[in-house]
């Protein structure tokens, strides 16, 4: 069946196949992002990432802002990389840490030594350069073992969990069959389904893991002192027919498919071996795409019910929806519309076969609606539940 | 008929897949249900009587508590259903 589909992509430097081969224009710091930005505008073939962090950081914030701005160059879908520095000594330190994990061409500047205008002048003539390297890379025929694929539910509505969801599953349990590997996410989104998916652990540690992660979760939350209600189940889920988090979670679930689960994977980790695996980490969707990029993972599917523009600067994010009234309302967000699981009774394979062939068009180059609309949210310290 | 989705055989409610109104009358499983008022595309209605503090079933899970006695056909929402999970009175 789906098997058939020929894919391919650019090999890069870390012997890794990347389905884009995108120059990473990264800014280490808030104060580098009007240099990033502007470099980025400049030269074609590159993608910014933007955000206001980069400062007095400490704890989990500087460890997740490190994993997640080292994580996006590690990425497959990047060739190389402009590391946009604000002071030399973080950024050294950043360039040290990267060529101990990374073989890609990593450059460097310092908007500290000179301004910010300076550093557009040097930025741009230097990535000009990874440009036209990169510009010369071309596609090779790859394998369903080369894909890492990230799986996010966002916008959520009752038709998630009875259409989107399920399709996205089927075609993640193809992907899986094929030998590939794919990693979801979100464990607030857990809770209340841990019974359901500690049965598919590949072993006990494996399901003591998952009741643990979302036990830590729930804690959180309590001592927060609110009620999750308005929060997770947030108002436009609430809006849709969700009304709490057990039912948004057993909904949310689906969109795994059937496999295995192989392992939980810490926020941003690498997963070690091919199957499915889940994350620990916030459920808000800039913060689970964040993620997920850092994960390796090439293209992620992102199952919706209200519609969502959300994208990722380095990663295609596919969005999936079975509402037909979202089909119409946010149709400039939807890349697959399998609304006819609702209406005209298409089955969760059919409709999973749809999805995984949108997948392999996008693998060979095919471009999402967030691709194309520049959605390049970034957001490497989470701070929701 | 309109359309409706019970998705575990145990489930005490199912999902209106179109707007359902007052007084429409549901063929679950051989037994008619009459809906008590308008329930919205997504939204979900009891199956059978249920009493207050008893779970809801969707998915074949536990989805939450009730918060009073609903009768079959009432729309099953935040109104009268109520998270288990992270709660801060618990």
């Amino acid at each position: 069946m789906s098997g058939k589909s020929e894919i391919s992509g650019y090999m890069n430097a870390d012997g890794k196949f990347g389905i884009r081969k995108h120059v990473a224009v990264v800014s280490l710091s808030v104060f580098s992002n009007v240099a990033t930005q502007s470099i980025s505008n400049l030269v074609d073939g590159t993608v910014p990432l933007i955000h206001p962090h980069g400062r007095a950081e400490i704890g989990m914030n500087k460890k997740n802002l490190e994993t997640n701005l080292i994580g996006q160059i590690l990425n497959p879908n990047v060739q190389s990389a402009l590391v946009v520095g604000y002071e030399q000594k973080t950024t050294e330190k950043y360039l040290t840490t990267l060529s101990t994990l990374t073989k890609k061409r990593v450059e460097s500047l310092v908007v500290l030594e000179g301004g910010s205008i300076s550093a557009i002048a040097e930025g741009t003539r230097k990535a000009m350069e990874l440009s036209i390297e990169a510009s010369e890379v071309r596609r090779e025929t790859i394998g369903f073992e080369d894909i890492t694929l990230g799986i996010k539910c966002g916008s959520t509505d009752a038709t998630s969990g009875i259409a989107s969801n399920p399709a996205v599953g089927s075609a993640v349990d193809t992907v899986i069959n094929l030998g590939g590997t794919a990693i979801f996410s979100e464990t607030t989104e857990l809770m209340g389904a841990e019974q359901v998916l500690t049965k598919r652990a590949v072993n006990d540690t494996v399901a003591k893991k998952i009741y643990e992660i979302v036990k830590q979760n729930e804690m959180f939350a309590k001592q927060q002192g609110v009620d999750l209600l308005g929060i997770n189940p947030v108002p436009d889920n609430i809006e849709g027919g969700i009304s709490t988090i057990e039912e948004k979670s057993l909904g949310a679930i689906l969109k795994g498919g059937t496999s295995t689960i192989m392992d939980v994977l810490k926020y941003g980790e690498h997963p070690p071996a091919k199957g499915l695996y889940i994350m620990d980490s916030p459920s808000a969707a800039q913060e689970v795409l964040t993620a997920l990029t850092s994960a390796g993972c090439q293209a992620i599917f992102f199952s919706t019910g209200l519609g969502n523009p959300s994208g990722t600067p380095l990663v295609p994010v596919i969005k999936v929806t079975g509402n037909m009234k979202t089909v119409k309302k946010m149709r400039d967000h939807i890349d697959v519309d399998v609304s006819d699981i609702i209406s005209n009774n298409l089955s969760y394979n059919e409709a999973g076969k749809k999805v995984f062939d949108h997948l392999a068009a996008v693998i060979n180059g095919g471009k999402t609606r967030a691709e194309v609309l520049k959605h390049r949210e970034f957001s490497p310290i989470p701070v929701g539940l | 008929m309109k359309a409706f989705k019970k998705i575990a055989a145990n489930d005490n409610v199912a999902v209106a897949l179109e707007d359902l109104f007052a007084g429409d009358v549901i063929n679950v499983g051989g037994i008619s249900i009459t809906i008590r008022r308008d329930i919205k595309f997504g939204h979900k209605f009891a199956l059978e009587k249920i009493k207050i503090g008893a779970p809801i079933v969707k998915y074949g899970e536990v989805i939450g508590e009730t918060t009073e006695i609903i009768e079959p056909g009432d729309h099953v929402h935040i109104h009268n259903l109520r998270s288990l999970r992270a709660r801060s009175d618990k």
